[in-house]
């Protein structure tokens, strides 16, 4: 669905990315893990657009996505929810996941998505007319991936959607993402510094460090053998036992 | 007679409020404060006087006309000239800087333009509206029947298009996070445009509704701009009812000021309004100190 090849990146002339080569197949969640600072954001925002690529290819569907402008990105089926949990904090729920909606005009798909959304968040629907503003930061975590699910998208990338929240939380949102990947047979690439949680919920994962992939493969091994490296790469090992996930 | 300075004092903040929404708007949409918008009225006002006057135009569709020019005219502007400031970055950065110095030209150029093409000298707008209506003790000229109506109509439909559509809620989202509202699909470049347009058309509405009363001149910007800017500031920058209630107090404060205070210093209660409300609030009165904007 996905593929990088010698993607570099950065801000001004601060290069960031130095080489990434990555692949997210169909209907698979991946993840991308790495310490604080070490560019996963960055890569993110420069395969959603927001950021130049400086060089090598961004394929999405087979298609080149490197030089196209944000919005074309949407719209062609590859959503981005970012870090830092950012929603409009003076529109209600609901007006931010009908903002999810904007590059659709299938007012019968968009009605019927926004149930689908409520279904795998019920307290949206509970507080649907008030603003967002006045959520928790777990519920407006449920937001931000439900507003990029408005989208109806065929993968969507989530940055760090455990940041900041209590363990319990977390659990409850992780279970959520691997329900959406399920139901809706939904690709996923999502960067998380709790690397445990991320590898119970993938079946592949990269990590990423200094702006290049360090090392990579199945999530299970990577369990396994590597939680300790992992962890000393930066990330952050939760004490939450597998099966809670998959239940 | 209180009645009547009353109403003229509200048509009058009416029309403050109208340019001083778009600054407002163009504000929180670009974080920009442009300082042409000023000029924009004035070409407004002359689009109209060109329209209704010379090429015979009815009163309506000179202001409809004249709008849709002074937006297309406010994208071009924006387009060619502010766009390469703006993105990198308005506000309180250098590139915000510059783009205050860049808006003072923009306004010099534009009263230059029209300087040439329509001369130094003031013209009215011989609109003949018919008699005035009768409201109880108070007659009221029609023109003014005609500012209260059309702004209050304009405030209403960018109410409705900024609340209940799809295109205004997207204005909305540019307005708070650009990098969202990407994020979300809106091609924000274009919705910056668009803001800036209606941004211009409304101001340029302030010009053909003012026209019938005032003498159009190529000056006329300069001193609706620090009036507007006066509302806006006393409403609370940024906001867009502020934009509006700002308008209103200051255009009730200066007539009644200049008829029972002193005539000759009319220009002046604008800005004793303004400095008594930055001493009370120093947000304005509908401001946020935070910027949650829109
Ligand atoms: N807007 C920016 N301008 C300049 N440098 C930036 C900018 N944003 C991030 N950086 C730098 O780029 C590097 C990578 O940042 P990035 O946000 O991609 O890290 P990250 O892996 O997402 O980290 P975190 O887990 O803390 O979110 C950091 O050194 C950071 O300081
Ligand atoms: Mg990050």
């Amino acid at each position: 669905m996905l593929a990088l090849k010698g993607v570099e990146a950065g801000y001004g002339k601060l290069k960031i990315l130095r080489g990434i080569d990555m692949t997210v197949p169909d209907g698979a969640i991946i993840a991308l893990l790495g310490g604080n600072g070490t560019g996963k954001s960055t890569l993110l925002k420069a395969i959603s657009g927001l950021l130049p690529v400086w060089s090598g290819e961004i394929l999405f569907d087979g298609e080149p996505i490197h030089n196209k402008r944000p919005h074309e990105i949407v719209r062609a089926g590859l959503v981005q929810v970012t870090q830092g949990k950012d929603s409009y904090p003076g529109m209600t729920v609901e007006e931010n996941l009908m903002l999810g909606a904007f590059s659709r005009s299938d007012r019968a798909g968009v009605r019927a998505d926004l149930e689908k959304v409520y279904g795998f968040f019920p307290i949206l629907k509970e507080r649907r007319k008030q603003l967002s503003g006045l959520l928790s930061g777990g519920q407006v975590q449920m937001l931000v991936v439900g507003r990029g699910l408005m989208a109806k998208p065929k993968m969507i990338m989530l940055d760090e959607p455990s940041a900041a929240l209590a363990p319990k939380v977390v659990l409850d949102i992780f279970k959520q993402i691997n329900r959406i990947s399920r139901d809706l047979g939904m690709t996923i690439l999502v960067v998380e510094q709790n690397v445990r949680m991320a590898l119970l919920l993938a079946s592949y994962g990269y990590v990423i460090h200094d702006g290049k992939i360090h090392l990579e493969g199945d999530a299970k091994d990577m369990i396994d053998d590597d939680a300790v490296r992992l962890a000393y790469l930066g990330g952050t090992v939760a004490e939450v036992e597998s099966p809670a996930l998959h239940r | 007679m209180l009645y009547d300075f009353l109403i003229v004092g509200l048509s009058i903040g009416i029309l403050y409020g109208l340019v001083a929404l778009g600054i407002s708007l163009i504000y929180s949409g670009l974080d920009i404060v442009h300082f042409a918008h000023g000029e924009i009225f004035m070409f407004g006002a002359f689009f109209g006087l060109v329209l209704y006057d010379e090429a015979g135009f009815n009163y309506p569709i000179t202001l409809f006309v004249a709008m849709i020019l002074a937006g297309i005219m406010g994208v071009i502007i924006e387009r060619v000239f502010y766009r390469r400031l703006t993105s990198q970055g308005g506000g309180y950065t250098v590139a915000g800087m510059g783009m205050i110095i860049c808006g003072f030209g923009m306004a010099i150029i534009l009263q230059n333009i029209a300087f040439l093409i329509w001369g130094a000298n003031g013209r009215p707008m011989h609109v003949n509206f018919g008699m005035p209506v009768e409201l109880g003790t108070i007659t009221l000229p029609q023109s003014y029947v005609w500012i209260l109506v059309v702004s209050v109509a304009l405030m209403a439909v960018l109410h409705l298009f900024l609340k209940h559509t799809k295109l205004g809620l997207a204005i909305r989202a540019v307005a708070a996070n650009k990098d969202i509202a990407y994020l979300m699909g809106v091609n924000v470049p274009l919705m910056i445009s668009l803001i800036f347009g209606v941004a211009c058309a409304l101001a340029a509405a302030g010009g053909v509704l003012i026209a019938p009363i005032n003498y159009v001149q190529v000056e006329m910007g300069y001193l609706m701009l620090i009036k507007a800017f006066a509302a806006a500031v006393v409403g609370g920058f940024g906001s867009l009812p502020g934009a509006i209630l700002g308008g209103l107090m200051v255009g009730v404060f200066e007539t009644l000021g200049a008829a029972y205070i002193s005539g000759s210093h009319k220009d002046i209660y604008a800005f004793l309004l303004l400095i008594f409300v930055l001493m009370v609030r120093p947000t304005g009165l509908l401001g946020v100190a935070a910027k949650v904007k829109a």
